[in-house]
């Protein structure tokens, strides 16, 4: 596999907005191999969602869960064989006839693991609006800018790996000078960079590589120091930081220890 | 004792049943572990209900199934949850090109057959297969239920796919075999 089959599933996913989709769509009517790609995504999809096995919930278990959430008091004169059907077959009906105190009390011990581990809270369903709401309309926008680049596959104006090469090129198109260095030694190649816009702020997104993950840094002046946030935004991690006059942000899917250890990398190289 | 809130979750989760029991028998592939998956996730959002404020429930009550499985199997069988990335690279076969009559084979493939290839994808990348293909989630969705990000859903999905192709390609794999 390639990253080619990364764009050939989202376009089958229909997950591609309408520029990626009609920049794929060029580059298969120009590349037969990467249509038989498709081609073969295509069949197998198509055998999957039309042959796979779709388990449906046996009957115990509905008639339980439904008898569960009966009224206690209607339930014999409604369902009684059903009722006492499910509770023949397992302890479930009487645990979770009472959801608030019986629950904890006659759950298994297994359960009461799951219960443990397994908080919603900490699936980040209750906290998604806090969060959200923290997101800057920045953060935001730099994570669009880097899907975007990735979607339409030219995240790069200028690639090249030589720092030589991309910095000249960054500055004599912008008006201030961010530090570029490739730090493949480090694991974090230089893929090249391009120009973008932040907040309707001409930005320098340099580009790099780490393992299977793109990242991308996004430097412009500073407004104001505005110190260090990590935020999780729409999947992606994106640490921002402030140094040397330059607001720095960098945005992939890399983990944020990863993404961490190379904002340690480029910031202490502003103003340099 | 009932919960005033019983009635709405009823009418909210239960229509999501037969997704939530096919995830988690999909997840930890025997029928009579999928249905105590199923109850236990059932208690736990029973239980939680109250802080599920609208939105779509499915998504919702995939995640809370989704992760009643994986404790499930981290309690029973944490060979089957032992996953890294590492190793996950590791399960994959050399991309070659498809080729006409590979495709043909895919397409013929029996119920049997594809099952069995989807049942024998490591989790991470047979949850996102059935999330996708069978319950038909998005990316952001799938991103949110097995919480990660959306990147790592794009990558887990395409190699899953890869992984299948590689597994319905008869030609393929013998002449591989041969070779």
């Amino acid at each position: 596999m390639n990253d080619d089959d990364l764009w050939l599933d989202a376009l089958l996913d229909d997950e591609l907005d309408a520029a990626a989709s009609l920049a794929l769509q060029r580059r298969l009517a120009a590349e037969p191999a990467l249509q038989r790609r498709l081609d073969e995504r295509r069949a197998l999809r198509e055998a999957v969602r039309g042959q796979a096995t779709r388990h449906a919930a046996p009957d115990a278990l509905r008639a339980q869960l439904t008898a569960m959430l009966e009224p206690p008091a209607s339930e014999p004169a409604q369902a009684p064989s059903r009722a006492s059907a499910a509770r023949a077959r397992s302890p479930l009906r009487a645990r979770l006839a009472r959801p608030w105190a019986g629950a904890l009390v006659g759950a298994s011990v297994a359960t009461l693991c799951t219960l443990l581990v397994v908080d919603p809270a900490a699936l980040g369903w209750h906290r998604g609006q806090t969060v959200a709401s923290q997101q800057t309309a920045e953060a935001s926008e730099a994570v669009s800018a880097h899907t975007r680049a990735l979607l339409v596959d030219h995240p790069i104006e200028v690639a090249s790996s030589d720092q030589h090469t991309v910095r000249p090129w960054l500055s004599a198109r912008l008006n201030f000078v961010p530090p570029v260095v490739d730090l493949a030694p480090q694991g974090y190649p230089l893929l090249g960079a391009r120009r973008d816009v932040l907040s309707g702020e001409t930005a320098a997104a340099l580009v790099y590589r780490h393992g299977a993950h793109v990242i991308s840094v996004f430097v412009k002046p500073a407004a104001a120091d505005a110190g260090e946030a990590t935020r999780v935004v729409r999947g992606f991690n994106v640490i921002e930081r402030t140094q040397g006059g330059l607001a720095f942000c960098f945005v992939s899917d890399a983990n944020p220890r990863e993404l961490r250890a190379l904002a340690d990398l480029v910031t202490p190289l502003a103003g340099q | 004792m009932q919960h005033p809130d019983q009635g709405r979750f009823a009418t909210s989760v239960l229509p999501h049943l037969d997704a939530a029991y096919n995830l988690a028998r999909w997840l930890v592939r025997d029928d009579h572990d999928a249905q105590d998956v199923v109850q236990d996730a059932l208690v736990r959002a029973l239980r939680h209900f109250d802080g599920f404020r609208g939105g779509d429930p499915r998504p919702w009550l995939l995640a809370i199934v989704r992760n009643s499985a994986w404790a499930w199997l981290g309690a029973r069988r944490p060979g089957d949850v032992d996953v890294h990335d590492d190793e996950l690279d590791a399960a994959l076969v050399d991309g070659a090109p498809p080729s006409d009559p590979e495709t043909l084979a895919i397409r013929r493939a029996e119920r049997l057959q594809i099952d069995a290839a989807i049942a024998a994808l490591p989790i991470a990348f047979r949850e996102a297969v059935v999330l996708r293909e069978l319950e038909e989630m998005s990316y952001r969705d799938i991103a949110r239920i097995t919480g990660v990000p959306i990147g790592t859903v794009m990558s887990r999905l395409s190699r899953g796919r890869h992984l299948l192709a590689a597994a319905l390609r008869p030609a393929a794999s013998d002449s591989r075999t041969m070779a």
